[in-house]
């Protein structure tokens, strides 16, 4: 053991890991370079992972999404146990979209590719996607159950020793509304994934190494000591949180319960609303990305991803809640309820950190989505997303309209009055959104277009805090709730409405909650919104 | 009668300037260090220098080139223009909403860029153009004065005017343009079309607000630089460097400084394709490392490959994304903090960090003993016998080797490893960070770095060249003489150069390419007056037609080379000449089929070359001698041998054809380069260093 454990010191281990994120950053490259799906290359909507051969998370590109932390490595883990070691050879790759062993809707493809050396398996490279269209109704949140959302893809093998199985491709490729984008899109992954293989190759090479596993852990090793140690200075005992949300007919409810122990940390959810007969349910994998998202963001910004840096990181949920639903759930827009959770984490941990944690944004992620028929008489789908203000710190004023904790962009209305028949009469802050405090929140925006179309546009909305407003912490105020209009009207964003010529469709995102309280404000501060005209 | 050129690079710390010689090939250096309160000092005081030093005639100047980083400084320390925005009626927040996206995930204090223009100082004029560019509201003058007095009476010295979908239908733009300047002749304006006529308003909205906060500033300074030129007796034209590695006039420069915001970059990475096209056929990684940062940037043919936006003045210097973002023709390049001050550290893992955090000039690497504690490549150099402490920096420095042994040494303590592991780890480390750097780049290029030679340059380029290169599995360096000051001389071989672009949303299965020649044709028009406006032949210019494609539904643009031109005759075969263009660069970069799904071209570009009549800049090594013969040796530390008694070389003692094996120390007075064992040297007639390295693993 001291032997290995002095191969790999503080210089190889440096050297190597470097390495290897540049291997995934390398492969995110080719993803963004080489797909259709926009979410991709303007949202980062995937990620591209290195795990050892027992499927833990060796190196994630750098630019991946909170939603990816630990998923693709428990997918390469599910493959693991689903297929076996034994059935696997060179030249496979696995591909599912299973919500609950993948990264929660089906929308997102992953892809594994093993890596052998020497006859064994001594790693894994891992993808998955957001891609443009995998069938089932169009982001429809009135689904019931998984099979109105699309083909489902159980954990297979799509190339099997570089025979591709034709009958699944041909399957797909009936099954979605683009097939050359969504199959392209898959195909990209898996060159993205034969590049991570051939890369890792080389890198063993020049090392010469057998196996990563000693190295890899040494390096989990690491980071989890790193991850205890911040831990451990957090005061032990058990922080309680809850939020109301918006819900449907009635409104949900989100508790949680952080229990930090020496270097553990364990959150749980019991208390939390049942699971929906609604696309908004939120599968366990998904939960744990959001807390832990929240919880690394609070103790451990700086340090890149690993298996190791997540151990002491537990998340409970009782099953069949909003945020642990059972099959066959609707799950699509799973990002309504999840990015909730990261601010019921920082509720309970503002407690004993308060100075490492942000009040409520003004998210979950606002998508307006519309389709018809085009004046030339061709069908269209176009989606546009618009985000809220973040929250404040115990430090400073949140940012305007800044997506989180996704990282998704706004499209320019240049681009949108193109693209779709729409015609935009202002998009601005919206003055006084960000609930006041000592630090301020970040203002949301608001958007009004008029339909320009001689034909009914229809039109979906996922608008989440329209009646309940991001919450202040420490004395802030809440943010302004947002609000979605049809020709001046609030209207229901739960069901789909139908526009017609020179009607207008108004959104107003959510501000996000000031902290600390309003007199402590700082007078430059204040004069300076006014001046500005940010209140 | 001699015939010279002068040019001059004005970067963040020093001034070079180089005069060449074209009747003897011979030039002459001189760095200073830069004037910040008036920068035209010292370039002034340094040319005074050299012409008095050298007695050159000042009246046999027949070209002066000048690159300068002013502007990009005042972008970066907000020390331009008070500057307001006019722009469409409900949407003068564009320029702080952005883009909506975060440059760093998990930092929760995380800042936007402060946009140049605060929201006092952003005003809407009524009037609206729609996406298909008809007009749906005129522009009411009312409106349009009622918010420029505002603004002009809250302090506002220039004005950016920024109207939706101006790239189509510039007309209210136009309008707005011709009635301010009529009626408030003492404000500078600049209208959105002038610069960047591109369909995305945050991004030309972001490039227009650049230009107007830097333009009075280059008004008044390019003047005054002009002026001060030809006092000394030199009658030659100014001519400036421009980001994507061309010349240009002054009224041009002053028109859009915001083209020059990354010329002295430019002019390092044309120097690099200059120094490397006849010794490795023109396929470079041209490799330069500072004292805080490194940059790398590809040459293929011979040419350094442009990109089309980059961002200036990042929030988080090394960070996507952080910046304002400009959409400007420049030079592709990277930037790494990796330099000789770079500071080791180890992190919350114990992992040995090198970066990006640097020592500076002040106090620097603990080896200069100006009260540095921190351990630095540097120091790492020193310890491994790459540099010579007692000539370092031509003797300009001195060196404190034990403090610098005693930084590394607490590292040393730290890690529990030896101060050889720890020294070799720095160094190691540091390659490594510019290596990955590189690979995810050239990746992004769809190319393969085993296919280019490393030039390398810097003071610190030729000590990390050679571990760089191995790890990126290169067989070739090429190191070129005085690499320490080579990029000034860049600004002399650059030619004329004129970038354009347009908006077409041009659909190449049904719309009609004469349209498309139209646009050429009226881009190379403009172009050509540019380069008649420069003093050049217009009918030397050469028109390099190219197309930002894409499959219609793809968010993403991939910028190709077209045919030249005309885009006329029988139609179907034009489309098809297109679209095989297209094909062809989609092959290239991703080295994938592409599907069968209709292209559309979003925007077309125009680049304009001629050359510059005048002297040639020629490279030449020493001639005669042969058989080079080492100065001395010193232990110097190398993984393959652990520390070995290495012949050390003088690199002005160097002749054309020596030829001697690795390992080898080469000192020059700007830099030192490094040759592991097993390689080959050779100085090529050009005067560069070449060296070959040994196959083998690439770590």
């Amino acid at each position: 053991m001291t032997e290995q454990k002095s191969r790999y010191d503080s210089i190889l281990l440096e050297v190597v890991w470097t390495r290897m994120i540049s291997i995934v950053d390398e492969a995110a490259k080719a993803i963004v370079r080489t797909s259709f799906s926009t979410l991709s290359n303007e949202a980062n909507d995937f990620a591209c992972v290195l795990t050892d051969n027992r499927g833990f998370s060796l190196a994630q590109n750098s630019g991946s999404i909170p939603s990816f932390i630990a998923t693709l490595p428990a997918t390469v883990r599910h493959f693991i146990d689903e297929i076996g070691y034994d059935n696997l050879e060179p030249g496979d790759i696995l591909i599912t979209n299973d919500p609950w062993k993948g990264t929660g809707h089906l929308s997102d493809v992953c892809l594994v590719c093993p890596i052998f050396r020497g006859g064994q398996i001594v790693a894994f490279a891992a993808t998955t996607s957001h891609v443009p269209d995998i069938g089932g109704r169009l982001r429809a949140m009135e689904s019931r159950q998984v099979f109105e959302e699309g083909v489902q893809i159980p954990l297979m093998k799509i190339i099997s020793a570089g025979k591709t199985d034709e009958t699944l491709v041909k399957l797909l490729t009936q099954n979605v509304r683009t097939p050359e984008q969504t199959i392209g899109d898959i195909w990209a992954q898996i060159s993205a994934c034969e590049l991570m293989q051939d890369r890792l190759q080389r890198l063993m090479d020049d090392y010469a190494l057998d196996e990563i596993t000693a190295l890899a852990d040494e390096l989990f090793d690491r980071a989890e000591a790193a991850m205890r140690k911040v831990i451990s200075d957090v005061p032990d005992g058990t922080y309680r949180y809850t939020i109301d949300t918006d819900g449907a007919e009635e409104t949900y409810h989100f508790a949680v319960a952080v229990t930090v122990k020496d270097s553990d940390i364990l959150v749980d959810y019991d208390g939390t609303s049942p699971s929906q007969p609604r696309a908004i349910n939120c599968v366990m994998a998904y939960t744990y990305a959001m807390s832990a998202y929240a919880i690394k963001c609070a103790l451990l910004p700086e340090l890149a991803n690993n298996e190791g840096m997540f151990r002491p990181i537990k998340v409970v949920a009782p099953k069949d809640t909003l945020v642990n639903p059972s099959y066959p759930a609707a799950v699509v827009a799973r990002a309504s309820t999840g990015h909730y959770l990261p601010v019921v984490v920082f509720g309970a941990l503002q407690q004993v950190i308060p100075n490492k944690v942000m009040a409520a944004a003004g998210s979950p992620l606002w998508v307006l989505t519309q389709t018809g028929i085009n004046d030339d008489g061709k069908p269209y789908t176009n989606v546009l997303f618009y985000n809220g203000g973040m929250g404040a710190t115990s430090g400073k004023d949140g940012e305007g309209c800044l997506s989180w904790p996704s990282n998704i962009s706004s499209s320019p209305i240049e681009i949108s009055e193109r693209n779709s028949p729409l015609f935009c009469q202002f998009k601005r802050f919206a003055v006084g959104s960000g609930g006041n405090g000592k630090h301020r929140g970040g203002l949301g925006q608001e958007i009004e277009f008029i339909s320009e179309s001689e034909r009914p546009i229809i039109t979906l909305f996922m608008a989440e805090r329209t009646r309940i407003a991001a919450p202040g912490f420490d004395g802030g105020e809440d943010g302004q709730h947002g609000a979605v209009k049809i020709n001046g009207k609030n209207i229901d964003t739960n069901t789909q409405h139908v526009m017609s010529k020179g009607e207008t469709v108004y959104l107003r995102t959510p501000g996000g909650g000031g902290y600390g309280d309003a007199k402590d404000r700082p007078t430059h501060l204040t004069k300076l919104d006014r001046k500005r005209g940010y209140v | 009668m001699s015939d010279y050129s002068l040019g001059v690079d004005i970067g963040g710390t020093f001034t070079d300037i180089v005069v060449y010689d074209h009747t003897t090939n011979q030039q002459l250096n001189r760095k200073v260090l830069t004037t910040h309160d008036d920068p035209s000092r010292a370039v002034i005081d340094g040319a005074a220098h050299l012409l008095d030093a050298h007695e050159l005639d000042p009246g046999e100047f027949s070209r002066f080139v000048h690159a300068t980083t002013l502007f990009t400084n005042a972008l970066v320390e907000r020390k331009g223009a008070v500057t307001g925005l006019l722009t469409t009626d409900g949407f003068r927040d564009f320029l702080e909403i952005g883009r909506e996206r975060k440059y760093e995930l998990y930092d929760i204090a995380i800042e936007k860029p402060e946009p140049l223009v605060p929201r006092d100082l952003r005003r809407e004029v009524i009037e609206r153009i729609t996406s298909d560019g008809a007009v749906r509201t005129p522009l009411d003058t009312n409106s349009l004065f009622t918010s420029a007095d505002r603004l002009i009476t809250s302090g506002a010295e220039s004005i950016a005017i920024v109207f939706l979908h101006s790239y189509l239908n510039a007309a209210h733009e136009r309008e707005a343009l011709d009635a301010l300047t009529t009626k408030y002749p003492d404000v500078s304006f600049t209208a959105s079309f002038e610069v960047a006529p591109e369909i995305r308003e945050y991004e030309r909205g972001s490039t227009t607000v650049a230009n107007a906060y830097v333009k009075p500033l280059a008004e008044n300074y390019l003047e005054s630089l002009a002026g001060k030129i030809a006092g000394l007796g030199v009658d030659a034209t100014l001519l400036l460097m421009i980001s994507s590695g061309g010349l240009t006039h002054v009224a041009e420069a002053k028109r859009t400084p915001v083209q020059m915001l990354e010329s002295g970059p430019a002019a390092g990475a044309l120097a690099g394709a200059f120094f490397g096209a006849e010794d490795a056929g023109g396929n470079l990684l041209a490799f330069d490392m500072g004292g805080t940062t490194a940059k790398l940037s590809l040459v293929d043919d011979g040419e350094p490959l442009i990109a089309y936006t980059f961002e200036a003045a990042r929030q988080k210097r090394f960070m996507e994304n952080s910046g304002l973002p400009i959409r400007i023709s420049t030079i592709e390049l990277i930037e790494i903090g990796a330099g000789g001050g770079s500071i080791a550290h180890t992190d919350a893992l114990g992992l040995l960090k090198v970066g990006p955090r640097s020592a500076g000039s002040e106090p620097g690497p603990a080896a200069y003993g100006q009260g540095g504690t921190a351990a630095t490549v540097t120091d790492a150099d020193f310890a491994l016998g790459y540099l010579n402490a007692d000539n370092f920096a031509g003797g300009t420095v001195t060196i404190d080797l034990a403090a610098g042994t005693k930084a590394l040494d607490s590292l040393a303590t730290e890690t529990g490893l030896s101060r050889e592991q720890i020294a070799w780890g720095v160094h190691d480390v540091v390659n490594e960070n510019m290596a990955s750097a590189a690979r995810v780049h050239i990746a992004e290029r769809g190319r393969d770095p085993r296919n280019y030679a490393l030039l390398c340059t810097g003071g610190a380029g030729p000590v990390h060249a050679y571990y760089v290169a191995k790890k990126l599995g290169l067989k070739q360096i090429i190191c070129p003489a005085s690499a320490g000051v080579a990029s000034a001389l860049g600004l002399l071989v650059a030619p004329g150069r004129v970038d354009r672009v347009a908006t077409v949303g041009f659909r190449l299965n049904d719309h009609d390419p004469a349209e498309l020649e139209c646009v050429f044709n009226n881009l190379e028009r403009d172009a050509q007056g540019v380069i008649a406006a420069t003093g050049l032949d217009p009918a030397s210019t050469q028109f390099n037609r190219l197309a930002d494609g894409r499959f219609v539904g793809q968010g993403f643009d991939l910028v190709v080379n077209l045919p030249g031109g005309p885009y006329t005759g029988d139609r179907a075969s034009v489309r098809q000449s297109l679209v095989d263009a297209f094909m062809a660069g989609y092959r290239e970069k991703f080295g994938r089929t592409p599907p069968n799904v209709p292209i559309e071209f979003m925007n077309v570009r125009l680049s304009a070359t001629a050359p510059v009549p005048g002297g040639e800049v020629l490279l030449s090594g020493n001639k005669g001698g042969g058989g080079a013969t080492p100065t001395g040796t010193r232990p110097a530390y190398f993984p393959e041998t652990g520390y070995v008694d290495t012949a050390v070389y003088d690199r002005p003692g160097l002749h054309v054809g020596d030829e001697f094996p690795g390992p080898a120390i080469i000192e020059d007075s700007g830099s030192t380069l490094i040759v592991g064992p097993g390689a080959k040297v050779r100085v090529a007639d050009t005067g560069n260093v070449i060296v070959t390295l040994p196959e083998g693993a690439s770590v």
